[in-house]
């Protein structure tokens, strides 16, 4: 039992201990960083020393393949988090923001590894309170403060709608767990609906989907941006995963269709119709931002919306798609967030002219925000096209999603307009008089390694996806498709 | 099942009209027989406190909240430890360690507020 949890407790252990760094050597940035860094090192290889699947105290833990998979993908995120802190958290309580993202991963991990209503709310919460400390870190800041109290605001209310939900789902089904959960069947009840809604809302918040978007700009602008690369990528894929993880090994039996005229109430359409929603208003609303934070805030909610597609086909093989992309998504996302970090240290600010010039100035990393914007765009080789492609692909498993995937293909044209927008500020235009190189090595190290990883994986797609191919059909008794199968229709090409 | 209602419904209204009954006889006594004669000691709160100066929409000093903060500390730990205290004979060894961690904790969190000099009075 306790080595099933050692990951969480490492990192709870090592947060103690930087905490201490903090009061005790507060100077020491660099040696707290690499406390900090060494304790997830240890985390991560206790998820690898202690190989116990199973399942603990009634589903409350959970741990399999797919979840540590997870596990690892998310606690990658923190660290990433972690190395960019130091060019985006002020100086002062250095220490305590990077025990901030320790106890926020802890909580991410905990979600990836339960199957418990309970401990997916305590978890959410553990996540989120560590998250509004974060964005509201620079405490000089005007912007960072609203960034706060707006996350914080709009996030204790949408917890309040998902605990409602959450508390709905067990009065109907008297049970917290989602096995116990799923063996309910017959016609839904009308209480169950009202819960499968309320929980739907809860999360739509947390993966910033219309209409419960619009914390995201805000928070994405102000926030210190490790923070909200850390909003952007590691609370994303938790939160996709653990609704994935609700959706279908718990409600599974109530999802609807939201196929065109075949339309059967559920979760499916209400996602279908979030999906539709953000995917227009993200993209669309992105073509107008001055600012590169917000611009990949608006980036996020349409990226939200290609996600909840993959949820709303409710297929075996858009799951893993699912998944997958929302790995990819959180890698390139948190690239982008480190170049942006990285600007605005060098000219103090985050708004498209800052990035003038800066293939002049500091040409490694406009040649990786061009490797992340590309891939959010959905170019390939790189992960973000393949990505996408599977995605849309499997979504169509269910042919009737053929309109919103439609929809979600044209909207990515639209995409590639302002993804450019801010490489010709980068590449074309001229640089301004006083550029100074900035950044600290480990985040440009970081940068790069990330923005090659993107590559990597859209050149071997099968590094990340064997794996969680194999593990998502190994639970479900659906005959594996192979790839081939399904990448066949040619004319579905993203732009 | 509606009778049991029913006499509820009447200790309600009974509840209700018996204290108005001479809240109203003494509204209609001092109608009557007592005139308005307000005054600087008639306003004056005789015996009932301070006078108070000046407007009570002023702003404060809000620094009480991390005391209250660190007071949350120990008001949680006197939840835990309560029943861990009432049960203490019968818990394994393993329970006074789990319980020692947790304490460990609190007081980190003490430590760190004090080295922080959140407990100086500014």
């Amino acid at each position: 039992m306790l080595t099933v949890l050692a990951p969480e407790t490492l990192l709870v252990v090592t947060a103690l201990v930087v905490l201490g760094l903090g009061v005790s050597v507060p100077k020491a940035r660099s040696l707290i960083t690499i406390a900090t860094l060494l304790g997830g090192f240890l985390a991560a290889a206790a998820l690898f020393v202690f190989p116990a699947d199973g399942n603990f105290l009634h589903g409350m833990v959970v741990l399999d393949p797919l979840a540590r998979i997870f596990k690892l993908v998310i606690l990658g995120l923190g660290l990433v988090a972690v190395v960019f802190a130091s060019d985006s958290f002020p100086e002062t309580h250095f220490a305590e923001s990077l025990a901030l993202i320790l106890f926020s991963t802890v909580g991410m991990m905990l979600l990836a590894g339960t199957e418990d209503l309970l401990m997916i709310f305590i978890a959410l919460e553990l996540t989120s309170i560590p998250l509004y400390i974060l964005a509201a870190f620079a405490k000089e800041s005007r912007s960072s403060a609203e960034a706060g109290l707006k996350y914080f605001l709009i996030g204790s209310v949408s917890a309040a709608f998902l605990l409602y939900g959450l508390s709905l789902i067990y009065g109907v089904a008297g049970s917290t767990n989602l096995p116990a959960i799923s063996r309910l069947s017959g016609a839904p009840d009308p209480l169950l609906i009202a819960g499968i809604v309320l929980t739907l809302a809860g999360f739509a918040f947390k993966v910033a989907a219309v209409p419960f978007h619009l914390w995201a700009p805000d928070v994405y602008e102000g926030a210190p941006t490790a923070a909200a690369a850390l909003i952007a990528s590691g609370s994303k894929a938790a939160g996709i995963f653990i609704l994935a993880k609700i959706l279908t090994a718990g409600l599974g039996h109530w999802g609807g269709s939201a196929g065109w005229g075949q339309f059967l109430p559920g979760w499916a359409p209400a996602l279908a119709l979030m999906a539709a929603a953000s995917v227009v208003l993200g993209n669309i609303t992105a073509l107008v931002q001055s600012n590169v934070k917000r611009l990949l805030a608006y980036s996020a909610i349409s990226h939200g919306g290609y996600l909840l597609i993959g949820l709303s086909s409710a297929g075996t093989e858009s799951l893993t798609a699912v998944l997958f992309y929302v790995v990819i998504y959180a890698l390139t996302t948190a690239g982008a967030f480190g170049v942006v970090a990285i600007v605005e240290k060098q000219r103090g600010g985050s708004r498209l002219d800052d990035f003038d010039g800066l293939a002049n100035s500091s040409p490694v990393l406009a040649l990786c925000l061009l490797v992340f914007l590309i891939s959010l765009a959905g170019i390939p080789p790189l992960a973000g096209f393949f990505g996408k492609f599977y995605l849309f692909t499997a979504a169509l498993e269910n042919p009737s999603l053929l309109w919103l995937v439609a929809l979600a293909i044209a909207m990515n044209a639209v995409s590639l307009y302002y993804y450019l927008i801010v490489l010709k500020h980068a590449f074309v235009l001229p640089a301004p008089d006083a550029i100074c190189s900035a950044g600290s090595p480990a985040s440009r190290t970081l940068v790069v390694a990330l923005a090659l990883s993107v590559l990597a994986l859209g050149l071997a797609p099968d590094l990340l996806l064997a794996p969680l191919v194999k593990q998502n059909t190994k639970h479900s008794a659906l005959q594996m498709r192979t790839l081939q199968v399904s990448l066949s229709p040619s004319l579905l090409l993203p732009p | 099942m509606s009778t049991d209602y029913l006499l509820i419904t009447i200790f309600l209204a009974i509840a209700i009209i018996f204290p108005l009954i001479p809240l109203a006889m003494a509204w209609g006594w001092a109608r009557l027989f007592s005139p308005a004669k307000p005054g600087k000691d008639k306003q004056s709160a005789y015996e009932c406190g301070i006078e108070s100066t000046g407007p009570a929409q002023i702003q404060f000093q809000s620094h009480y909240y991390l005391y209250a903060l660190v007071f949350l500390v120990f008001d949680v730990e006197t939840v835990f430890l309560m029943p861990f205290a009432a049960a203490f004979l019968k818990l394994p060894f393993s329970a006074f360690l789990a319980l020692m961690a947790f304490l460990l904790l609190l007081v980190e969190g003490l430590v760190w507020a004090w080295a922080k000099g959140i407990l100086a009075w500014k």
